[in-house]
């Protein structure tokens, strides 16, 4: 049995891009949940959490590599093949950042002041959404890839608009924490444990934004 | 029985076997894309196979099939050895037959025409010497394995791009699609028409010159794009608007899967035209011998020999050929119906303009550059362009391979007959 043309096609990065997409959509509700918990009461399963991410964010770290190995020199692809990998590393540095945030959690249990528990819970808020989103972007474009319609592009377009939005609020959401942590909080190592946490849950939302500007240069025309 | 009627017999079982090999194999691959696409289930893509590629092997088959028996080598310097000539030949489709069959079962992409031309080659360099070979016509051959890919690329590729632009990009694409509908079915039937009149009826001699052939298709093909244009709204409303779209398709794809049935009859009978004579010219050379005891300057391949050899090739597809396409259809889900219409297209045509040129072009290879050139334009899913590499690969192996196998069968069977 003779398939040549069979050979000549490879499986699509995109549906790994995809499950990759889904991990770090996971992650992000894990984070939520771990981040509530922890931030209110004593967190009993803050610990359980965190080995649930660390789990899933092995598990796409196992995703990346495989897309990274499975596209070697002599693919042909609808799309830039340094801009996917860019959008790639950006996606999985949101997982990267979702876990380390994790991590600054766990560094002081019950070591939230209640003066910014609740301010920190939006800011937490604020990042989820866009980190959902990149699942629905890498999904559109894999239906805009094969279809090529504008009309599929521009949802694409709408989204990256969305991310943008909730990127400027998480980030306006940052800074007023940072003015109440530095007003409220006299002892050095609490603000320097706060200040940093709240930096890296900004740059969750921050690596989404690159990520959703990535896929703008993948779609553009 | 004379050892002529039993070479014959001999030739005849082993021409049957080439010709089935390629429907199994070369054109199941080339339908594989509009199965791929779900423009076409596998029972349609098997009918549509054996009728058109059946078509085009009677109709238009003639013309290759002569170069193939008499262009490479001069069959005027075996004049008074007739039978070294059917022995050459037998010889010839013996090593293409073998080769073919290997490279199969050891997954080499190699090609069933460069394979009986290299084989060809060897009997004639060994029966009357190699300056008996037109060497200028095998440059231009080996030349045509690199241009006819390319051209199937340009053409697929140029297409794809501005359906993509004029098209898909644009806000409605459907009512794109159907605006643009009549001019691309008009492009098509006219590609179709004039390769049949060119090459139909070059077999039947008619007194008619290009220009008035292709006056006579400019009508043809207009009033083919207006009934067509019908035609595809038609099966648009039945199959996408009207009930449900169990293939996923868009309105828009939905219209060019139905396109896409037309290209794939289009390079189903260009793979009769082109490639059955693959496996009968040289049959056709030892009937020529048998059957006047002496070579003839100019074979005459009967219509019932062209006949027998399209039924060969959908036979084979029939038997063998629809596990291809099935497997194919499953694992390339990445053409759809718009990719799968620019690279049949690109192909066919290329294959059809070689063919008049009487170059025997790979189908399959052409078929390969067509969808490399699509993916060139970024149409593609993801290509792995290192099957080019092995491509080049099997052109590399295939000659050499088939010219020294040919010339050691001839050496044997002329000293065994």
């Amino acid at each position: 049995m003779r398939l040549l043309l069979s050979s000549l096609f490879m499986k699509s990065p995109f549906e790994n891009l995809q499950k990759h997409a889904d991990k770090v959509k996971e992650c992000a509700h894990l984070f939520k949940e771990a981040a509530v918990c922890h931030i209110g009461e004593e967190c009993k399963k803050f610990d359980l959490l965190t080995e649930q991410v660390a789990r899933l964010e092995s598990e796409a770290d196992y995703i990346k590599r495989n897309i990274r190995n499975h596209l070697p020199r002599g693919i042909l692809m609808p799309v830039d093949k340094f801009q996917f990998f860019q959008y790639l590393r950006e996606q999985d540095k949101v997982l990267d950042e979702v876990e380390d945030a994790m991590f600054w959690l766990s560094f002081r249990p019950r070591g939230i002041p209640d003066e910014i528990a609740a301010d920190l819970n939006h800011l937490v808020d604020a990042v989820i959404p866009p980190i959902e989103k990149l699942s629905d972007l890498v999904a559109l474009a894999t239906e805009y890839f094969r279809t090529k319609s504008e009309a599929q592009r521009e949802k694409i377009k709408s989204l990256i608009r969305d991310i943008r939005q909730y990127e400027r609020e998480a980030d306006h959401l940052e800074r007023e924490l940072k003015f109440k942590i530095f007003a409220t909080i006299k002892d050095a190592l609490v603000v320097f444990h706060m200040i940093r946490l709240v930096e890296i849950v900004g740059e969750i939302a921050d690596h989404a934004q690159n990520a959703s500007d990535r896929m703008r240069a993948m779609i553009a025309r | 029985m004379s050892i002529d009627v039993i070479v014959l017999f001999l030739a005849s079982l082993v021409g049957l076997y080439v010709a089935a090999n390629i429907g199994a194999n070369d054109l199941a691959n080339a339908m594989g894309t509009s199965v791929g696409s779900r423009a076409l289930t596998l029972k349609q893509a098997v009918l549509v196979s054996v009728i058109a590629n059946l078509l085009g092997a009677v109709l238009a088959g003639g013309h290759v099939t002569s170069t193939i028996s008499k262009g490479i080598i001069d069959p005027g310097l075996l004049i008074n050895e007739p039978n070294n000539l059917m022995l050459g030949m037998f010889a010839a489709l013996i090593s293409a037959g073998l080769w073919v069959h290997l490279a199969t079962y050891s997954g080499l992409p190699v090609s069933t025409t460069h394979a009986i031309v290299g084989a060809v080659v060897g009997f004639g360099i060994l029966s009357v010497g190699p300056g008996a070979v037109s060497w200028g016509k095998i440059i231009a051959i080996a030349t045509s394995w690199v241009v006819s890919p390319a051209a199937g690329a340009a053409i697929a590729g140029g297409i794809f791009y501005l359906i993509e632009k004029r098209i898909m990009s644009v806000r409605d694409p459907y009512t794109a699609a159907v605006h643009y509908a009549p001019a691309l079915i008009f492009l098509v039937v006219l590609v179709l028409i004039l390769s049949v009149i060119f090459k139909a009826l070059k077999n039947l001699h008619p007194e008619i010159g290009h220009f008035y052939a292709v006056l006579l298709t400019i009508p043809c093909a207009a009033l083919a794009s207006l009934v067509g244009r019908k035609w595809v709204r038609w099966q648009v409303r039945l199959k996408c608007e009207l009930g449900p779209n169990p293939q996923g398709h868009s309105p828009e794809e939905c219209l060019f899967a139905q396109l896409q049935v037309l290209t794939a009859c289009y390079v189903a009978f260009a793979h009769g035209a082109n490639d059955v004579a693959n496996a009968i010219g040289p049959l056709a050379a030892i009937f020529s011998v048998v059957k006047t005891k002496s070579v003839a300057l100019q074979v005459e391949v009967p219509l019932w020999m062209l006949l027998v050899g399209g039924m060969a090739v959908g036979g084979g597809l029939f038997a063998f050929g629809t596990r291809v396409m099935e497997t194919i259809g499953k694992n390339i889900t990445e053409i759809t119906p718009v990719r799968g219409f620019c690279a049949e297209f690109g192909a066919a045509t290329t294959i059809l303009v070689c063919s008049r040129l009487g170059l025997p072009v790979s189908t399959t290879h052409v078929l390969v550059g067509a969808v490399v050139g699509v993916g060139l334009m970024r149409g593609m899913g993801t290509l792995d362009l290192r099957i080019l590499k092995k491509i080049g690969l099997s052109w590399i192996v295939t000659l050499p391979f088939t010219i020294v196998l040919a010339m050691v069968l001839y050496k044997l069977l002329t000293v065994v007959l």
